[in-house]
């Protein structure tokens, strides 16, 4: 039990958890209504798909980071003290943000996909009436506001604990020779995303606003590059950091489970600040098919996709190999979901890399390849990032106990997905575009095998889900017999 | 050629990957002391690291001279005249200055968007992406492609335009070097 996690801090990391795995379920359902008819399995209209999609993927990077909150404030709350009532004002300004956002898709038909590229949700609101558009970016930018809140205030309370954000990622043992090991990797990793997730949401504040400004206003506009550089900053580095959030469950209990501790030495923090750089860097990879963008800028876009990938496969993937190697852990739900999803981020990398080309992205950009990698390293690592913490936090704050089933659904689970990402990249692979409502027969194929995959991993969600709301029954309501920790 | 090249890859080091991890998950049930563990794990590190840069600078070294939108590139492989053809992406249509073309031809797409941002996606008569750019309000993007082979070309939107954008397709011909014999 986390004993320094304050108890209505605790309760607002179960709403958080509860509303994430019920979005989850609803958003891969979402994700199979849009492959099965794509696959001719069903028919719904384009209209239809386009506001699904735009649910989808708006849903899915916003409801992995909620969940990625909750892991990061739970870990964190072992070495800082929070004060829950920010945890709370960014869940209540989560869920206004997403109401106005589901009134904006499916009262008002705003259907501008999360990317709402400018002038896109201007030329929609002339079309089909500016609430929709109006409802959508205004949701969004509350949404925004509630997480930057609530990284000022973690920036604060970093700074008055470890003497600044600097401190925090390790800059006295990196540049100042200081010896030893530096902060927490919890605390380490709240830096990095206090400084990327804080850069992406001003920069998605700025084009929000002007969004709207120019709906309200066409006679004031904004460069349509420039819109759509501070659209891919904000929308790539948020849904990057959900990655950065969730990961501290990984190194927090996979250290506990191995009884072996997983320290910030100079390496790690040279990768966690080379993480924090590139991840600014590389929504660049996002406009190398935007000519117009100085050539330099498109070089560095591809030079640092390729750098990014270095943090992750050489300190965090490699130290949870070696962690686990010759360790003796016991394989659980928990432990078996973390293992797992270092190895759904790097494989999910691979391909986002080999797109990351330049001359390959030139013939794979906005092709199913696209979604093919990151449905990897976001369903397979975040995602199972996300409920491994929910059987975790149930496990150490109740008396949750693995059993068969929970083996059979991450089996289920995780060759299913194999199946999904398998589909999406064969499918782009055939050059088989994203985005489309309908597709040609030659890519039907592909799109089947996708659907019946996402039905099995909606099932296999559904039973971690039932086994999570199961597990919180017993959450706070008596000393859990595992005692103090999930390792067993 | 790189789309195979892209998918042989992803198959190749995920499954290098898996081997990784399955043979950690098969060692976990071994124990041994993690301070030897880590001294070794970190002098491998050092050459996986290593060798990781090294794939990385072959793959920049050779990808970065073959850039899409450098002209430099198509002149240097003997492409010595471009036809220059305007393209125009508009909800949810293409105009384009120019429609037929024959083989060997070089064309100079210059390629902007009246309404939104749409993509500019070619395909060959396999339904295989040749080439693509953007199609931005505001701006002009231009990619050049040689066509190698006749047939019936097509053009989608590869960047989502709202509601239409599936149907956003325009077919053009490119004929056998000479023009077709019914002329």
């Amino acid at each position: 039990m986390n004993d320094a996690i304050h108890p209505l801090a605790r309760k607002a990391v179960i709403w958080h958890l509860a509303v994430t795995a019920l979005v989850l379920i609803l958003m891969m359902i979402f994700g199979v209504i849009m492959l099965m008819n794509q696959g001719e399995m069903i028919s719904i209209t384009p209209q239809w798909f386009y506001k699904i999609m735009t649910a989808h993927g708006t849903g899915m990077v916003g409801i992995a980071a909620l969940g990625g909150t909750a892991i990061l404030w739970y870990f964190l709350s072992k070495y800082v003290k929070l004060n829950p009532a920010i945890l709370i004002v960014n869940f209540v300004l989560f869920l206004t943000g997403v109401t106005m956002v589901l009134i904006a898709i499916f009262v008002f038909d705003f259907s501008d996909g999360w990317t709402f590229l400018y002038p896109l949700p201007a030329q929609s609101a002339k079309m089909y009436g500016a609430a929709g558009a109006v409802f959508f970016l205004s949701g969004m930018l509350i949404l925004g506001i509630g997480f930057l809140l609530l990284y000022m205030y973690l920036a604060a309370r970093l700074t008055a604990v470890y003497g600044g954000i600097g401190k925090a990622l390790g800059w006295d043992i990196i540049f100042r020779g200081k010896k030893g090991y530096g902060p927490p990797a919890a605390v380490v990793a709240t830096a990095m995303v206090i400084i990327t997730n804080s850069t992406a949401l001003l920069a998605g504040a700025t084009v929000l606003a002007a969004s709207l400004v120019n709906i309200m206003n066409p006679a004031i506009t904004i460069d349509p590059l420039l819109a759509k550089h501070l659209t891919y900053a904000f929308g790539h580095i948020f849904a990057n950091c959900t990655i950065y959030m969730a990961v501290i469950a990984v190194y927090e209990v996979l250290s506990e489970y191995t009884k072996r501790p997983w320290k910030a030495n100079k390496v790690f923090l040279i990768a966690w600040n080379c993480s924090t750089l590139f991840t600014l860097m590389i929504y660049t990879h996002h406009l190398l098919m935007d000519f117009a963008v100085p050539k330099w800028m498109l070089i560095i876009g591809q030079v640092f996709s390729y750098a990014n990938g270095l943090p992750v496969m050489v300190v965090t993937a490699y130290g949870a190999l070696m962690i686990v190697y010759r360790s003796r852990m016991k394989w659980d739900f928990a432990s078996s979901l973390f293992f797992l999803s270092m190895f759904g981020w790097v494989a999910g990398a691979i391909p986002a890399i080999i797109d990351a080309t330049i001359v390959v992205n030139h013939v794979m950009h906005n092709t199913k390849w696209v979604p093919g990698h990151f449905h990897t390293y976001m369903g397979m690592g975040v995602v199972a990032m996300i409920i491994g913490f929910m059987y975790y936090f149930n496990k150490t704050e109740g008396n949750q106990q693995h059993r068969g089933i929970d083996t059979f659904t991450i089996t289920l689970y995780f060759a299913f997905f194999t199946g999904l990402v398998g589909s999406f990249l064969y499918a782009g692979g055939i050059s088989a575009p994203r985005r489309w409502a309908e597709h040609l027969p030659q890519w039907v194929l592909s799109d089947q095998v996708g659907a019946v995959s996402g039905i099995f991993i909606v099932l296999a969600a559904i039973i971690f889900t039932a086994r999570f709301f199961a597990g919180l029954r017993s959450v706070g309501t008596k000393v859990p017999y595992h005692k103090k920790s999930a390792a067993g | 050629m790189y789309q195979l090249i892209a998918m042989y890859a992803t198959v190749f080091f995920v499954f290098l990957l898996a081997l990784a991890f399955a043979f950690v998950y098969g060692e976990s049930k071994r124990s041994g002391e993690y301070s030897a563990i880590q001294e070794k794990g970190y002098k491998i590190r050092k050459f996986y690291f290593l060798g990781l840069i090294a794939i990385m600078a072959f793959a920049t070294i050779m990808t970065l001279g073959r850039l899409p939108y450098d002209r430099n590139q198509a002149e240097a492989e003997g492409f010595s005249e471009t036809k220059v053809v305007k393209v125009t992406g508009i909800q949810y249509a293409w105009e384009m200055s120019e429609e037929r073309f024959e083989v060997g031809d070089t064309v100079q797409f210059d390629v902007t968007a009246s309404d939104v941002t749409h993509g500019f996606g070619l395909y060959n008569e396999k339904m295989e992406l040749v080439a693509q750019t953007q199609a931005m309000p505001e701006y002009t993007n231009t990619v050049y492609y040689t066509f190698e082979e006749p047939g019936t070309y097509q053009i989608l939107c590869l960047e989502y335009c709202s509601t239409g954008h599936h149907v956003m397709v325009k077919k053009i011909v490119v004929e056998p070097e000479g023009g077709s014999s019914d002329e």
